[in-house]
C-alpha cells in the first residue's frame, strides 16, 4: 500500500462517529451502575460483587461457554478435516450448508430447537442446558468448519507425503503432523466460539424457560423483570471486561494462524477405500442434522394445528393480529418492521463503514481497526439498554424515535461490513492506485474510480451480512423495539414466551419467513460469511 | 467463489458504481420513506377512528361487547398492548416513563404497586368513583399517594389449584396446607411461576412470608428440595405443566376462579371442575389501573378508567378475565355463585408491606430457586 497516502477525513469521521455511538450506551450503562439518585454510589457494585448468585452466574456463564467449544471442536474439527480432505459429489454443496445455522437468527435457531426438545416436541427438555447445547453446537460449527477447512487447505501436501514416507500411518501422519500444522486456526475458532457462546443471549431466552442463565440473560432479567436497572448495568460491566479478556486471547491466535495459501498442489483427493467413504458419509449425516432437521421441524410445526393435523392455518393467520398471543400487531407488520428496519441499518452501517474500512485496510491493528472491534466486544443486551437509558435523558425524549431500532442494529453490524471491505482492500495490489497516481488522478477520484470499484463485491457482500444481521439483531431490539414496531426476533420471542397458545404456530411460522429472508439474501452474498468467522477463501 | 475472484480483477465501469449508488439512495429512501408513510396513515386514522391504548398483562382478554359499548359511548376503539407477565408488562412500562406504549396501564397488583407509584414518573394522578349507584369495595383500596393514582378494578386471588381426579386416582389425600408442601408425599408435584417475572408468583411469595415470618426462607428450601418446578410465566405453568392441561404436574399455582375458568373454556364439554382450591394457600390479589403520564390521549385515557368501573365491564370481568369485580354489588355469573369461592382465609398482604420489602424478597428467593 502506499505509505504517503493523504489522510481521510470522511474515514475518521466514519470511526470517530462509532466511538461516540458505542460510548454512549456504555457511559449510560456505566452513570447507572454508579449513580443512584444523582450521587456517585458504589452500592450497587457492592451489592452485585458480594452476592454469591453473581460468581455462580459467571461461573455457570463460563463453563456453559467451555463445554459448548469443546462438544462443538469435537464434532467441527473432524468435520472440517473430511471436508477438506475428500473431493465427493457435492462436496461444496455441503460445506454451504454447513453455513446454515450460523447466518440463522439466534431467535430463529433457538425456536427450530425448541419445537423438537420443547413441549410437544420429541423430548421435552425445557429449563434444562441440554437445548441450548445443541443450539450452541448446531450454530458454531461453520466456525470450525470455515477457519480450520481454510487453514487445511492452505497445508502444502508436500507436508503429509513427507511424514508417509518416512513410515508414519495416514492416522499418524494426520494427527502428529496435519493437526499440529492448522494448530493455530484450531485455537483461534475455538476463541471466536467462546464468545459467541459466553454473549449468547437469544437462544438462551427463548431455550432456558427462565432457570437455565448466563451473564448476559442476566442483565435482561436484571434490567427487564427485576427493574434493578444499576444491577443490571454492574454485570454489564463484567461482561465488557469478560469479553476483552477473550478479544485479547483471539488476537493472539489471529497472529500466530496460517495464511491461506492459494495455488499449487491441491491437497483434497478422491476417498478411496470404504472406510474413508465412511467418514465422508458421517460428515454429510452431521451436517444434514445441523442444517436440515431444525429447518424441517420449523416446517412441520408451522403446519401442525392443535389437534396433530396439519394445514396452513398459522400461516394464514399471519396477516392478523389475534388476541391473546400476545402481539399488538399483526406478525406481517413485524415483517415490514423488520424489512425496513433492517435496509436503514445496513444505509448507516454502509454510509459509516465503507470509509472506516478504508481507514482500518490502511494501518491493521491501528486504533481504527480496534474502535470497529468494539462494538462485537460490548454485549448486544449492554447496547440496548444503554440506548433506551440515554434516549430517556431530557432535553430530548428520543424512545418514540423510528430509527432508534436501525441505529442499534447498524452499530452491531458495522463492524462486520467493515471486515469484509477491509479485508478486500487490502487485498488489493498497491500499484494498480500507484498507476493512477501516475497518471494524475488525485486521491478523490483514485478511491471513487479504481478502489470502490475493485471491492465492489465485497461492498455487496458486507451489506448482505449487514443486513441479515440486523434481520436477525435481538438483543438490543428487545430493549428498543417499541409494541406497535416489533421485529420479526422480537415478535416471535413473544409469541414463544405463551407455549400454551396458538402463538407458538405463528411463532413457527415467522421463524420460517426469516429463514427464507436470510437465505435469500445470503444466497447472492455467500462470500460475506467468510467475514464473519475471520477466514478468508474458500478454494473449492 | 471462483467468479467473484474475476469480477474483482475487472475494472467495472462507472456505470455498474451508479447503480449501487442509486440502490443505496433507494434503500434510504425506502427506509425513511416507509416509516414516514406510516405516521401519516396512522395519525389520519386517529381523526376517523380513534384509538385508546390499554397497556396491560398477555393474559388479559378484553370484554368485547364492553370494548363496543365503550366504542359507542366515546367513539374510541380499545386497543390492546401486551407486554408479558405484570412484572415484565410494569418494568417495561417504567423504562418507558415518559413516553409510555399506551394511555392506561391495567394489570398492577398490590405486591408492584409502590413500584408503579415510585420516583419514576410513571403515572398522572387519577382516581375517579364509580359511577352512581356503585362503590369500590373499601378493602381494595390503596392508602394515600397510591390511592390517587391507582384505582382497584377486580380482585382474583392467587391460589394452588389441586386435580382432585389426579389426587383421586393415586388413593392420594390432597395437601391442605402450607406445610404439606414440603412433605416428602408430595414430591416433585407441584408448579409455580417465578416471583421475578409472575404477579401471581410474587404474590403468593409474600403470602408465604406472611405465613412463616423470617422463616419463610427456609420453607423454600424444604420446597426446593422436594421438587419444586418453577416457571417463568402462569401461561408456562398452567397451559403446560398441569396434569389437567395435559401436564405432569397435579398442583399449580393458579387463581381462586381457575375451577370455573375450566367449565367454560371446556365449551360443553366439562359440567364440574377438574380442579379445586387448596384454602391455606390462597393470597389476595387486586389489580389497579392507571394514567400513564404522557400519554397521547389522555383525556380518552380517563374516560376508560371510568368506564372499567361501570356495570358494562365490572359484569363483563368475571367471564372473561375470571376475576371478582371491584364495585360491590355487581351480580355474578351462575358459574362464579357455584364454583367459585373467595376463601375467607386469604392473605392479605399490605402494599406497603410488599413495596417495603419485595426487593430483597426476591434477591433471596433468587439465590434459593436459582
Amino acid at each position: 500500500m502506499n505509505r504517503r497516502r493523504p489522510d481521510q477525513p470522511v474515514g475518521r469521521v466514519a470511526v470517530a462517529a462509532v466511538a461516540v455511538a458505542v460510548a454512549v450506551p456504555v457511559v449510560a450503562v456505566l452513570g447507572r451502575a454508579l449513580r443512584i439518585d444523582g450521587a456517585w454510589s458504589l452500592d450497587a457494585l457492592e451489592r452485585i460483587l458480594s452476592n454469591g448468585r453473581t460468581w455462580r452466574l459467571v461461573a455457570v456463564t463460563v463453563a456453559q461457554a467451555i463445554v459448548s467449544t469443546a462438544s462443538t471442536a469435537a464434532i467441527g474439527v473432524p468435520l472440517a478435516w473430511v471436508l477438506a480432505r475428500f473431493r465427493f459429489p457435492g462436496r461444496s454443496a455441503v460445506r454451504t450448508a454447513a453455513m446454515v445455522p450460523f447466518v440463522l437468527p439466534s431467535v430463529v435457531l433457538g425456536s427450530a430447537i425448541a419445537s423438537i426438545l420443547g413441549p410437544r416436541g420429541l423430548v421435552d427438555l425445557r429449563a434444562t442446558w441440554w437445548p441450548v447445547l445443541v443450539a450452541h453446537v448446531c450454530f458454531n460449527l461453520a466456525v470450525f468448519v470455515r477457519v480450520v477447512g481454510a487453514a487445511l487447505d492452505g497445508l502444502d501436501p508436500a507436508i503429509e507425503d513427507v511424514a508417509r514416507t518416512l513410515g508414519a500411518t495416514p492416522w499418524k501422519a494426520a494427527r502428529r503432523v496435519m493437526l499440529p500444522a492448522v494448530a493455530p486456526a484450531i485455537g483461534a475458532a475455538a476463541v471466536v466460539v467462546f464468545l459467541f457462546c459466553l454473549t449468547s443471549f437469544g437462544v438462551i431466552v427463548i431455550l432456558g424457560g427462565g432457570s437455565v442463565s448466563t451473564l448476559e440473560v442476566e442483565i435482561w432479567v436484571r434490567a427487564t423483570r427485576q427493574f434493578d436497572l444499576s444491577g443490571a448495568a454492574v454485570l454489564a460491566g463484567i461482561q465488557v471486561l469478560a469479553v476483552v479478556a477473550t478479544l485479547a486471547l483471539h488476537a493472539r491466535f489471529a497472529r500466530r494462524s496460517v495464511r491461506a495459501r492459494r495455488g499449487g498442489r491441491r491437497w483434497a483427493r478422491r476417498p478411496d477405500s470404504v472406510g474413508e467413504w465412511t467418514q465422508v458419509l458421517a460428515a454429510v449425516v452431521a451436517v444434514g442434522a445441523v442444517t436440515v432437521v431444525p429447518i424441517a421441524a420449523l416446517v412441520e410445526r408451522s403446519l401442525r394445528l392443535s389437534d396433530g393435523t396439519h394445514g396452513l392455518d398459522h400461516w394464514r393467520h399471519l396477516g392478523a393480529a389475534s388476541a391473546g398471543t400476545g402481539l399488538t400487531v399483526s406478525p406481517w407488520d413485524a415483517v415490514r418492521v423488520s424489512i425496513l428496519s433492517a435496509l436503514a441499518a445496513t444505509a448507516i452501517a454502509g454510509l459509516v463503514g465503507v470509509p472506516a474500512a478504508r481507514l482500518v485496510a490502511r494501518r491493521p491493528g491501528g486504533a481504527a481497526d480496534r474502535v470497529m472491534l468494539v462494538p462485537l466486544g460490548v454485549s448486544a443486551t449492554t447496547i440496548g439498554l444503554g440506548l433506551l437509558l440515554a434516549a430517556g435523558r431530557p432535553p430530548v425524549d428520543l424512545r418514540r424515535a423510528w430509527w432508534l431500532v436501525p441505529a442499534a442494529q447498524a452499530l452491531v453490524a458495522v463492524p462486520l461490513l467493515v471486515r469484509a471491505v477491509a479485508t478486500a482492500l487490502r487485498e488489493l495490489p498497491p500499484s494498480v492506485s500507484d498507476v493512477a497516481a501516475t497518471l494524475g488522478a488525485g486521491p478523490a477520484r483514485r478511491w471513487w474510480r479504481v478502489e470502490l470499484p475493485m471491492v465492489r463485491g465485497a461492498v455487496v457482500a458486507g451489506a448482505g451480512l449487514a443486513f441479515v444481521a440486523s434481520l436477525g439483531e435481538f438483543g438490543a431490539t428487545v430493549f428498543l423495539a417499541r409494541a406497535d414496531r416489533p421485529t420479526v426476533p422480537v415478535a416471535i420471542e413473544r409469541l414463544m414466551s405463551r407455549p400454551g397458545s396458538a402463538g407458538f404456530g405463528q411463532a413457527m411460522a415467522l421463524s420460517c419467513v426469516l429463514v427464507l429472508l436470510c437465505g435469500a439474501v445470503l444466497a447472492v452474498v455467500d462470500r460475506g460469511v467468510d467475514a464473519f468467522t475471520g477466514s478468508r477463501s474458500d478454494p473449492s | 467463489m471462483t467468479d467473484h475472484t474475476t469480477t474483482r480483477r475487472s475494472i467495472p465501469g462507472s456505470r455498474r458504481l451508479a447503480v449501487v449508488g442509486v440502490l443505496v439512495v433507494a434503500l434510504a429512501a425506502a427506509a425513511c420513506g416507509g416509516s414516514g408513510g406510516r405516521n401519516d396513515s396512522s395519525s389520519g386514522s386517529d381523526d376517523t377512528d380513534r384509538v385508546v391504548r390499554l397497556v396491560t398483562y398477555d393474559s388479559f382478554a378484553l370484554p368485547e361487547d364492553a370494548a363496543a359499548e365503550f366504542h359507542e359511548k366515546t367513539g374510541a376503539r380499545i386497543e390492546v398492548v401486551a407486554a408479558g407477565d405484570a412484572g415484565a408488562m410494569l418494568t417495561k412500562a417504567l423504562l418507558a416513563a415518559g413516553a409510555p406504549e399506551g394511555d392506561v396501564i391495567f394489570g398492577i397488583d398490590d405486591s408492584l404497586a409502590t413500584r408503579a407509584t415510585g420516583p419514576d414518573g410513571l403515572l398522572t394522578p387519577f382516581s375517579p368513583q364509580p359511577p352512581a349507584g356503585g362503590a369500590i369495595d373499601d378493602r381494595l383500596r390503596l392508602p394515600g399517594e397510591m390511592g390517587e393514582q391507582l384505582t382497584p378494578i377486580d380482585r382474583g386471588d392467587v391460589c394452588i389449584n389441586v386435580d382432585s381426579g389426579w389426587f383421586a386416582d393415586k388413593g392420594l389425600v390432597p395437601p391442605g396446607t402450607l406445610d404439606d408442601l414440603v412433605d416428602p408425599r408430595y414430591r416433585d408435584l407441584l408448579v409455580v411461576t417465578s416471583p421475578v417475572t409472575s404477579s401471581p408468583g410474587l404474590a403468593f411469595l409474600a403470602g408465604t412470608v406472611d405465613e412463616y415470618g423470617e422463616r419463610w426462607a427456609d420453607w423454600w428450601e424444604r420446597l426446593r428440595s422436594n421438587g419444586v418446578r418453577v416457571r417463568p410465566s402462569w401461561d408456562d405453568a398452567y397451559n403446560t405443566d398441569y396434569t389437567v392441561s395435559g401436564g405432569d404436574r397435579p398442583l399449580v399455582l393458579s387463581y381462586a376462579s381457575s375451577p370455573p375458568a375450566e367449565v367454560v373454556f371446556s365449551e360443553g364439554t366439562r359440567s364440574e371442575p377438574a380442579s379445586t382450591i387448596m384454602g391455606d394457600s390462597c393470597v389476595q390479589q387486586v389489580e389497579y389501573a392507571g394514567l400513564l403520564a404522557g400519554a397521547e390521549h389522555e383525556d380518552l385515557g380517563r374516560k376508560l378508567i371510568e368506564f372499567m368501573l361501570s356495570p358494562a365491564w365490572q359484569e363483563a370481568l368475571p367471564l372473561t378475565n375470571f376475576v371478582f369485580p371491584a364495585v360491590t354489588g355487581t351480580p355474578l355469573p351462575t358459574e362464579f355463585q357455584r364454583w367459585a369461592v373467595l376463601p375467607e382465609s386469604s392473605r392479605h398482604v399490605p402494599a406497603t408491606e410488599v413495596g417495603a420489602e419485595r426487593d430483597e424478597w426476591i434477591e433471596r428467593w433468587r439465590s434459593i430457586m436459582e
